[in-house]
């Protein structure tokens, strides 16, 4: 396998099974995306999107199909398995930012940390780069609801880094940020890209998906579109 | 299986998410702190009634026993025993002169219900007992003050006498008894000895006793139609099987018993009065019993009620943590560390409650209800460990079934929970 590649899926399909109608989230999916690639993955909601990134993401298993990441298969992992390469590759940004409303922005960050083993001396430090790093150094002892949108979307975004995965994930990263706060999160997944991290961002806004160089359109759980974006924004 | 980060991680996890709970934490853990009181506050009493047991039967003596008409256990009818002819004072001078293997001998006779009187202090219900001069090398005739009475005096049937502790402290309130005359059922004694108190409240008769010489005590009783025991003390507790047997067997032949025929006569054991302390036991553990189990099976829904509150008021935490990376069983451990702590967070809150409870019955009760001298000012340390222990697996017992569910979660859903 070519050692550029760092997903690759091979007729991914997800069924979830209703009672007795079964919903075909996705289907027969095959994807290949590249180390440093920055990627939109883009559709309205229903598409399959989020349950396409939750399988890429390694939050769920797919019913049927292959998926390579970093050349691993995924699919035949039992959930510990995948917890596992989730703490260790992965690193993810949410919508709502998801974070632990009553710890502080340290202890936050700190969390994949927690999981991979690391010693608490060497988790503080790297939980302090990381939040100096999305330019929060003056905010490490905050509590998220002692910060603004942008700001909490910013510890969420250390927090991904922080365990220096191969692939970050951005689930509708600006959903719920106003235009100017989202433009600057965006701006600091283009840095991210340029120190050579992969992202791939899952979104429905057309704008925000023109940060990315490359949108996959998605629609009832297959790949309509899949093309090179020309011009991305902060490049 | 487990790493050891995970363990140590999960309980620090655990700590701060009660940390940042504490009225929740606290509510939870109301039911145990109940529970463990109610074990520890049981386990006091019976430790004390032990204790009190123990200590009187060291101080009467273990190794001693007593030949006597009646029964003192209680097992026999009382009938039967009152139909016993009574112990001569040939018999029991028979039997002490015959015995072999024992340390010392001695009769006693006894006069129930005997009041003494000193100046205007008068005392109604004491035992006069009149045995010989060797009874003062016994446990039970070990003097705090002055003396036992000689073999002089014995002989010479003098009306001396040395009081038993309760006596001396009723009659004597102000102490300094040695040398004062006071009147036994309107004779004059000569007080020349204090006994070392000996009982406990539940044992407190033994301390309700007159010591004089048999003769004299003859001489002021009179000698007719009266049964007399023997004290028998058999050196050391490891003699005292071989003793009671050589007892029985001597006693038997004085008493003219058949081969077949049952004893008429008893032989008393200090540790006759277990069978009276058994009783309050038993009551004290089945009411203690009782009322644990109840308040333990409370504590317990109490706990795994808030558990599932708490893991679903926590979904989507639970959602971020699996997608960081948590693994099932670090889930499972948290949230049963979680539950491990809530419940022994209450029984440390008991620990100081009931030592509270013990430290107050033990210093200040005390001074108006004397009977709780048997209590001990503090909580037994082994009880608190074992009731530790109990609380540890309880919490992990009301956790299990909370952090299996919690550590299932599918972190897809979790994330998404509102």
């Amino acid at each position: 396998m070519d050692n550029n590649v760092l997903i690759k899926t091979e007729g991914l399909s997800k069924i979830y099974q209703m009672e007795a109608t079964q919903v075909v989230a996705l289907h027969d999916i095959n994807l290949v995306i590249n180390h440093n690639e920055y990627v939109a993955i883009m559709g309205p909601s229903g598409s399959g999107k989020t349950t396409l990134m939750s399988i890429l993401g390694c939050l769920d298993s797919p019913t049927d199909g292959k998926y390579y990441l970093d050349g691993q298969d995924i699919s035949s992992l039992d959930d510990n398995q995948l917890a596992e390469i989730r703490n260790r590759k992965i690193g993810f940004v949410f919508q709502t930012f998801n974070l632990l409303p009553r710890a502080n922005c340290i202890k936050n960050v700190e969390l994949p940390l927690i999981y991979s083993g690391v010693s608490k001396e060497e988790r503080h430090q790297r939980a302090i780069k990381a939040l100096q790093d999305v330019g929060l150094g003056d905010r490490l002892t905050h509590k998220p609801t002692e910060l603004s949108g942008g700001q909490r979307q910013r510890v969420a975004i250390a927090r991904a880094l922080v365990n220096n995965p191969n692939l970050i994930f951005a689930d509708e990263p600006t959903g719920n940020l106003d235009t100017r706060t989202g433009e600057e999160i965006m701006k600091l997944f283009a840095d991210l890209w340029k120190k050579g991290n992969s992202i791939i961002l899952v979104t429905h806004e057309e704008d925000i998906a023109r940060h990315a160089h490359r949108i996959i359109k998605l629609r009832d759980g297959v790949i309509i579109d899949d093309f090179r974006n020309p011009n991305p924004i902060f490049v | 299986m487990f790493k050891f980060y995970e363990i140590r991680e999960a309980f620090k996890q655990a700590l701060d998410s009660i940390k940042v709970n504490r009225l929740r934490s606290f509510l939870a853990s109301l039911g145990v702190v109940i529970g463990i009181s109610f074990v520890l506050l049981m386990g006091w009493v019976l430790s004390g009634l032990d204790k009190a047991m123990s200590d009187s039967f060291k101080m009467m003596g273990v190794d001693v026993m007593y030949v006597d008409k009646h029964d003192w256990s209680g097992g026999k009818s009382w009938k039967e025993v009152r139909n016993r002819p009574n112990i001569t004072l040939q018999q029991a001078n028979k039997l002490i002169e015959s015995l072999r293997n024992v340390e010392l001998a001695v009769p006693v006779a006894r006069r129930w219900q005997a009041e003494i009187k000193y100046g205007p202090n008068k005392y109604q219900g004491i035992t006069a007992q009149g045995t010989y001069y060797q009874f003062g090398f016994t446990p039970g005739g070990t003097v705090e003050y002055g003396r036992f009475f000689s073999q002089n005096e014995d002989q010479y049937s003098a009306n001396v006498v040395c009081l038993g502790w309760k006596v001396y402290e009723t009659i004597f309130p102000k102490g300094d008894a040695i040398g004062k005359t006071i009147k036994i059922e309107g004779h004059n004694f000569l007080v020349i000895g204090v006994i070392k108190k000996q009982g406990t409240t539940f044992f407190d008769f033994i301390d309700n006793i007159v010591y004089m010489p048999l003769s004299t005590f003859l001489k002021t009783f009179g000698k007719f139609r009266r049964t007399f025991s023997i004290a028998v003390k058999a050196g050391s507790e490891a003699n005292l099987d071989n003793a009671r047997a050589e007892v029985e067997g001597k006693m038997r032949i004085i008493r003219n018993l058949k081969p077949g025929e049952e004893n008429d006569f008893s032989i008393n054991e200090t540790k006759a009065f277990e069978e009276q302390v058994k009783v309050i036991r038993t009551v004290v553990w089945s009411v203690g019993i009782g009322m644990t189990l109840l308040s333990f099976i409370v504590g317990i829904i109490g706990i795994v009620n808030v558990m599932f509150v708490s893991i679903f008021e926590r979904t989507r935490e639970i959602g971020i943590r699996k997608a960081l990376g948590a693994k099932k069983r670090e889930i499972l451990l948290q949230i049963i560390f979680e539950s491990m702590f809530l419940s022994l967070f209450g029984a440390i809150i008991s620990f100081f409650f009931t030592s509270l409870i013990a430290y107050v019955t033990g210093t200040i009760v005390i001074q108006y209800i004397p009977q709780v001298e048997f209590l001990s000012p503090f909580m037994p340390l082994d009880l608190l460990i074992i009731a530790s222990i109990i609380s540890i697996i309880v919490g992990i017992f009301a956790g299990l079934v909370p952090a299996i569910r919690a550590s299932n979660f599918d972190p897809v859903i979790a994330l998404r929970y509102e």
